[in-house]
């Protein structure tokens, strides 16, 4: 049984539920589901039939990554909160990124590049 | 009695006979619009003697399984043969470098309190160790699942 088949049910949820998805290869064969729901209740019902096809999530055959429609809105963007010792160019070497980039998107909230404090929420474009 | 059976005959008589009156080429267009009505596209139509043969390459599984469901629907079909097939899918990339992923990973799991969790990714699989309470096992599983990375190795486990 092909991995498709294997989740066909889920597949077939999704399409039902008004999730979009695209499906990719992964390492060794597994499933890559990469989409968007359009609500949390959506994103639940597939999780919830992940769960009944793999109660324990184990069979390392299939990515489910589906975020909603109102974090897709969010245009991609990863959050960071800042802990004690860290600075933008230590953060932005964390994701493989430049610190300016993590400025110019936090501009908002940050005031000058070396002043940021634990606790802030930065949003890191990924 | 003898009514009813009569009934039962004369009624599978003009449903034979319907489904007589459809030449292949009738049928064919009939399933053939049934797809398009279903939006299946990349799927070819053959029908002899009333069996549908299904080929072509379809996008997924589920495109695949409503092109034979639908087919199947189609009045005086007997039997359908799927012959599609499902199209290769690209090679998934992971959305960051294995550093990078671990990085955003961890601190996911740490912002949704999957604090027994530890992550190491090679080449875009992700393996996690660590024993998480059964109350938050599915939670960090799907953390892990919406990091960006093209394989997972779930070696959790539940803390009863």
């Amino acid at each position: 049984m092909s991995v498709q088949e294997k989740y066909q049910t889920l597949l077939d949820l999704a399409n039902q539920n008004g999730t979009t998805y695209e499906l990719s290869e992964g390492n060794e064969g597994t499933l890559v589901v990469t989409g968007t729901a359009p609500s949390a209740e959506a994103k639940q019902q597939l999780w919830d039939e992940y769960e009944r096809l793999d109660p324990d999530f184990k069979g390392g055959d299939l990515i489910l990554n589906i975020q909603t429609a109102e974090a897709a809105a969010g245009g991609g963007m990863h959050t960071h909160t800042v802990e004690s010792g860290d600075n933008l160019s230590k953060i932005a070497k964390e994701y493989g990124i430049q610190w300016k980039a993590i400025w110019d998107h936090n501009r908002d909230i940050l005031n000058h590049p070396d002043k940021i404090y634990p606790g802030q929420e930065l949003k890191i474009p990924m | 009695m003898k009514i009813k059976f009569l009934t039962i005959i004369s009624i599978a008589a003009v449903m034979f006979m319907a489904a007589c009156g459809k030449s292949d080429a009738d049928l064919q267009k009939a399933v053939q619009d049934k797809l398009t009505a279903d939006n299946v596209t990349g799927v070819t139509v053959a029908v002899k003697d009333g069996v549908a043969t299904l080929t072509g390459e379809v996008a997924d599984i589920t495109v695949k399984n409503k092109a034979a469901a639908s087919a199947r629907g189609v009045e005086g079909i007997k039997s359908v043969t799927d012959s599609t097939t499902t199209k290769p899918l690209p090679v998934a990339t992971p959305q960051a470098a294995d550093p990078a992923l671990t990085g955003k990973i961890m601190e996911n799991l740490k912002k949704e309190g999957c604090t027994t969790v530890t992550v190491s990714v090679v080449n875009g699989k992700m393996t996690a160790t660590g024993e998480v309470p059964d109350a938050s096992f599915a939670k960090c599983v799907r953390v892990i699942n919406e990091a960006g990375g093209t394989g997972f190795d779930n070696q959790l486990t539940r803390r009863k």
